[in-house]
């Protein structure tokens, strides 16, 4: 159903409006069920080949989180035909680099490099598909790493646990309610089997995409590609499961002490639609209108204007089954949590009683433009968007039509998606603290 | 029967010779790819523009580029003219005011930069039509307005005077002015005098002689179509009137008639800048440019190359070690090696810059060293294709450098040609160690007795002298004869009676000290209290906020920056405590230890030098006896730094003479402290130091 309505909007919206944008691109499936999608640009000698895997935190066992993020890690030890510890040392000698993340719906590893090292690139990632080398030595190793890791960028950074925090109320059923990185426990109990056998469930080539991007010949990459990628077995069908999220039935009121920081934050964050549904997309471009540049709605209030918040910012979490919006800042000098909280209040409630400017609407347009062309500048960030589009969005074309939805929208549009979902009842209210003084 | 036999041997034979792919070996690279440079259509306007197009219809963008490509102009005592000029151009037009300008701009999503002889344009395509109007009417008219002009003005001397004292910002000029001389474009440098000398009159003579459009060149790539581009540009750039830009001629360069080390002496520099150099004739359009682009990479071309292998990784005598050669189609450029290195190892590193160079020209350099250049010359060269940016330069040099069509798009296959001998030749003809000028800015006091022993193939380097302004200068004389009878201990005693007497100083308990200073416009504060029981609080606040606190009580202490708490280990806190004495002089006193490393100037004043440790020198003024400076050296970031810490204006308060104006300069960055209060035994307490 939700497809159906999804599908005729797109058509609806491309009638009139020339698509100015052509990223040109060809997408097959390999027997085995990997999917292809190459780009060809000539213009410059660069190839980028990419994988995305459809397995990222949501697709965890609650009592085995930080699964599909180890494997970003682990997936760089070797593979029978790669010597533990190569893998990097290759890349560079070639000229090349490559990187990979991981994020709650999907698994991306890339590698970057001049043209005439595009058979080394697919080489590298059928590796890692095919032969990956996972025993007790790597998994040791990066579960050192991901400790690092998770001392580093959450446990020790000033305001770095607020996600988790706020997640933990936003969501009750739904994996989304745990971060990618885990839990230190969970992986410190996981035995070498369990990995094992997260591996053979998702690294599996019907669960995959394939980007070829860049300066290549397409005949001769799909030989390539066949030759390398074609032998690897298919596997099982995956089980997913589908979670429906009760009502919030807020404000819930939440608080966290976080020993890192000094200046309190507050934030509110509203549950919101997958990203494919247009209202995702309307909550982008308030996000935008209310916060984004010196000239944004609460930016120009809260901090130019008035001097209340060091800090604001209103953002809007995309992903594959729901969202979150988020909005919130860090009072200055004798403003409270509560200063904050009313003067973002009164900015929402703005947008959901008066439409915006004509000339905002505009300027809004202008940026959302410039952002969707500049996001495909470069070959590593179209290969990106083309597997996010194909794997997450179930339409690859949205890399030349996504505007068209943005363009599409009107300011009755943004007044009523911001009263739909900006509402108290669907809100959590997370207070973020400094460490109380402990009394001694 | 017969058919179907066939047709499943055939079959067969297919899927075997199909999937077989050695994935045991890694996969050779192929051969280096051909660029696929689109070329440019062109046109060209009446008054002598030439235009150039590239259709890109990848993206609903598009960038404008507008470059002059006249010879460079010698400013003379007008130097800074040009500078100012950029910093004019783009302020809106005479019929639009700046404020409307920016913000039409900031509106479209599109960016709009002026320089003196060039301007540069992106926006999305369809507001195509629009920025190119903005553009040329910005250019061709102008909005030089007194008021802007006295605002760049201020603003530029505000940047030469940081520089004064800038070891690394002197070094540079002189480099450049010793090079070229400073009758050359290249040597000249702009000094307040010279700002102070041009008037707006100047600078719209200086528009109306050089932005013209006899050199000029239009690029624009993207999403637009080159009829809509001819007519916009055509409608938009005609009223541009023809001229030619003044053609004048200027000095001559030439090298060194003999390696020799041309000193500045900088008295506090805490690194000595050197620069191995001699001229270079390279164009573009030569034979040997890609030869002499590879020998320089091996040699000092990045982390991999020989200078940073030997001056960083083996002998640690500088964070990094680099080398570059310039090309110029106008007349001679340089080749320079340099290292920015501890003063200690000065002497040495000038020795083996020499040699690296020396033995770069004379003996062959290895097949790998040569593989590794390539392959990363080769990354780097296809990564800077993807921005659109870098095709236009391409486009441009192939016009402005008189390159074969073919240039870039052979570019790879003719890195891959280059030889072993090929890189030796060009290293032999563009490196020189026997005509090097080797320009030392550095602290004369403590490098120079090394320096005149630096010996090159046996023969000794001569040393010749100049000052900040790259003029002849006399040898400097570093007189640090000491009056008989002074000695440390002498020294502190005297500053301890000066400032009140060791009785009085023995009866502080404690103290406390509000100063402030202004930094970008705002108020940067300095709380500081201390007692004579170890104890020890200093506060920063940038308005009223805290930015850095240090606490120390007895035998426990914490640092506080940014709302992160660390608690000071017992080494930090052992640092800090000395630091921290209500009156350190005391303490130096029964420590011993120190030691007095002569006199020297401080300012106008001359001061005795001491050395309390390896990171710490003190003087104290040799008329009066009070502590004139404090001199830290500070590692951050594997760079030595130097903090300077320079007291004046003492007042006294309960009978002690204290300090009323501390300035604190480390690298770029100076803060002038005054001191609002100062109270003896009084506003401290307990709860100060929790």
């Amino acid at each position: 159903m939700k497809k159906i309505s999804l599908l005729s909007f797109f058509m609806l919206a491309t009638i009139g409006t020339l698509s100015a944008q052509e990223v040109a691109y060809e997408e097959y499936d390999l027997d085995n069920g990997m999917h292809v999608i190459l780009h060809q640009d000539n213009g410059a000698p660069v190839v980028s080949t990419s994988v995305m895997y459809h397995v990222g935190a949501k697709d965890e066992d609650p009592q085995k989180t930080g699964f599909a993020h180890f494997f970003e890690h682990l997936l760089f030890e070797g593979t029978k035909n790669i010597e533990r510890g190569e893998w990097f040392k290759i890349v560079s000698a070639n000229g090349g680099s490559n990187n990979a993340n991981t994020t709650q719906d999907r698994t991306f590893y890339y590698e970057t490099f001049p043209s005439n090292n595009l058979k080394l690139g697919l080489w590298l990632e059928s590796e890692r598909l095919l032969h990956p080398v996972i025993n007790q030595i790597g998994v040791d190793t990066q579960k050192e790493v991901v400790q690092e890791e998770r001392r580093l960028r959450y446990d020790n950074s000033p305001y770095g646990r607020w996600r988790e925090q706020m997640f933990i109320n936003l969501f009750k059923k739904h994996p989304y309610r745990w971060q990618t990185i885990g839990s230190l426990e969970h992986l410190a109990s996981a035995t070498l089997e369990d990995f094992q056998k997260f591996n053979k469930i998702y690294y599996v080539p019907n669960n995959a995409v394939l980007v070829v991007a860049g300066d290549i010949d397409i005949p001769e990459t799909k030989k390539m590609i066949q030759d390398y990628f074609g032998p690897i077995p298919r596997g099982a069908e995956i089980q997913r499961n589908t979670f429906v999220e009760d009502p919030l039935n807020g404000p819930i009121k939440a608080s966290y002490n976080d020993s890192n920081i000094q200046i309190p934050l507050f934030m509110m964050g509203y549950r919101t639609p997958a990203q494919t549904e247009k209202d995702a997309y309307v909550l982008d471009m308030i996000s935008t209108y209310l916060s984004d540049g010196k000239s944004s709605k609460l930016y120009k209030k809260l901090v130019d204007e008035k001097k209340m918040a060091l800090q604001v910012f209103a953002f809007n979490g995309s992903q594959e089954d729901y969202g979150s919006y988020i909005v919130g800042g860090l009072p200055v000098g004798d403003n409270t949590l509560e200063d904050i909280k009313k003067e973002i209040e009164e900015e929402i409630v703005k947008v959901q009683s008066e439409l915006i400017s004509e000339k905002d609407y505009q300027k809004l347009q202008n940026k959302f433009e410039n952002n969707f062309v500049n996001s495909n500048s470069s070959i590593q960030g179209i290969a990106n968007s083309l597997a996010r589009y194909y794997m997450l969005y179930d339409d690859t074309d949205l890399i030349n039509s996504e505007i068209d939805i943005y363009r599409s929208i009107t300011r009755e549009d943004i007044k009523e998606v911001a009263s739909k979902y900006l509402t108290p009842s669907n809100r959590v209210e997370l207070e973020y603290l400094p460490e109380q003084k402990e009394a001694n | 029967m017969k058919k179907l036999f066939l047709f499943s041997m055939l079959s067969l034979f297919f899927a075997t010779s199909f999937a077989q792919v050695d994935r045991t070996k890694q996969p050779e690279p192929g051969p280096a790819p051909e660029i696929n440079l689109q070329e440019p259509v062109t046109f060209s306007l009446k008054n002598g523009l030439k235009v150039m197009v590239v259709e890109n219809h990848k993206l609903p963008r598009v960038s404008i580029q507008l470059t002059l490509d006249n010879p460079p102009v010698l400013e003379g005592e007008k130097a800074g003219v040009q500078s100012l000029a950029g910093s004019l151009m783009g302020n809106g037009s005479k019929s639009i005011s700046k404020d409307d300008f920016n913000e039409e701009v900031d509106f479209l999503g599109a960016r709009l930069n002026f320089g003196a002889t060039s301007a540069f344009a992106s926006s999305l395509s369809k507001y195509f039509p629009r920025i190119l109007e903005l553009m040329a009417d910005a250019a061709l008219n102008p909005n030089f307005t007194q008021e802007e002009f006295e605002k760049e003005k201020a603003k530029l001397i505000t940047g030469l005077k940081t520089q004064e004292n800038d070891v690394s910002a002197i070094a540079s000029r002189v480099q450049s002015a010793l090079a070229y001389g400073k009758n050359h474009p290249r040597g000249e440098f702009t000094t307040e005098q010279t700002v102070n000398n041009v008037s707006l009159l100047d600078v719209e003579n200086f528009y109306r002689d050089y932005f013209v459009p006899a050199n000029a060149y239009l690029v624009v790539i993207g999403d637009i179509e080159f009829d809509q581009v001819k007519e916009l540009v055509t409608k938009n750039f005609t009223p541009w009137t023809k001229a030619v830009p003044p053609s004048l001629s200027y000095s001559e360069p030439k090298d060194a008639q003999y390696t020799q080390i041309n000193f500045v002496d900088m008295p506090n520099a805490v690194q000595s800048e050197i620069s191995v150099q001699n001229l270079v004739d390279l164009k573009m359009k030569d034979e040997d440019y890609l030869d002499a682009l590879i020998a320089n990479r091996i040699l000092g071309g990045g982390a991999q190359a020989r200078l940073f292998l030997n001056l960083r990784e083996d002998k640690g005598y500088t964070y990094g070690s680099y080398s570059g050669i310039g090309d110029n189609k106008f007349g001679p450029s340089t080749f320079r090696a340099t290292a920015s290195v501890r003063n200690m190892v000065t002497d040495s590193s000038v020795v083996e810059l020499l040699k690296e160079i020396d033995k770069i020209s004379s003996e062959p350099v290895t097949s790998e060293e040569l593989a590794n250049a390539k392959a990363k010359y080769v990354g780097n060269f296809v990564m800077a294709l993807e921005r659109p940016q870098t095709i236009a330069n391409y486009a441009l040099n192939i016009e402005t450098e008189g390159l074969p069509k073919d240039f870039y798009k052979t570019y790879l296959e003719r890195i891959n040609a280059v030889s072993i001998d090929d890189v030796q030749n060009a290293s032999k003809k563009y490196f020189s160690s026997s005509n090097a000028r080797v320009v030392v800015t550095g602290k004369g006091s403590e490098v120079l007795g090394n320096l005149e022993n630096v010996k090159l193939n046996g023969k000794a380097v001569p040393v010749l002298y100049y000052d900040k302004i790259a003029e002849k200068a006399e040898k400097p004389n570093y007189d640090t004869a000491v009056p008989e009878g002074i000695t440390a201990t002498s020294v502190l005693e005297k500053y301890i009676e000066v400032i009140g007497g060791k009785a009085k100083l023995d009866a502080v308990e404690s103290y406390a000290m509000l100063a402030e200073a202004e930094m970008q416009g705002m108020k940067l504060e300095l709380e500081m209290k201390k007692t004579s029981k170890e104890q020890f609080m200093q506060d920063v606040r940038v308005m009223g906020n805290s930015m850095q606190k240090q606490v120390i009580d007895g035998d426990k202490g914490y640092m506080m920056a940014q709302g992160q708490r660390k608690d000071l280990s017992e080494e930090e806190l052992k640092k800090l405590k000395e630091e921290s004495a209500a009156f350190p002089e005391l303490n130096y006193l029964i420590a011993g230890g120190i030691t007095l490393e002569g006199a020297e100037a401080v300012g106008d004043k001359k001061a005795y030098k001491l050395k309390i440790t390896d990171e710490k020198t003190v003087f104290y003024d040799v008329e009066t006896g009070l502590k004139l400076q404090e001199v830290n050296n500070i590692e951050a970031g594997g760079q030595q730094m130097q903090q300077t810490l320079s007291y004046d204006d003492y007042k006294e308060v309960s009978g002690i003479k204290f300090p009323f104006k501390l300035v604190q300069t480390m690298g770029p960055q100076k803060f002038d402290f005054i001191v609002k209060e100062i109270k003896v035994n009084d506003g401290v307490n307990a709860a100060d130091f929790e």
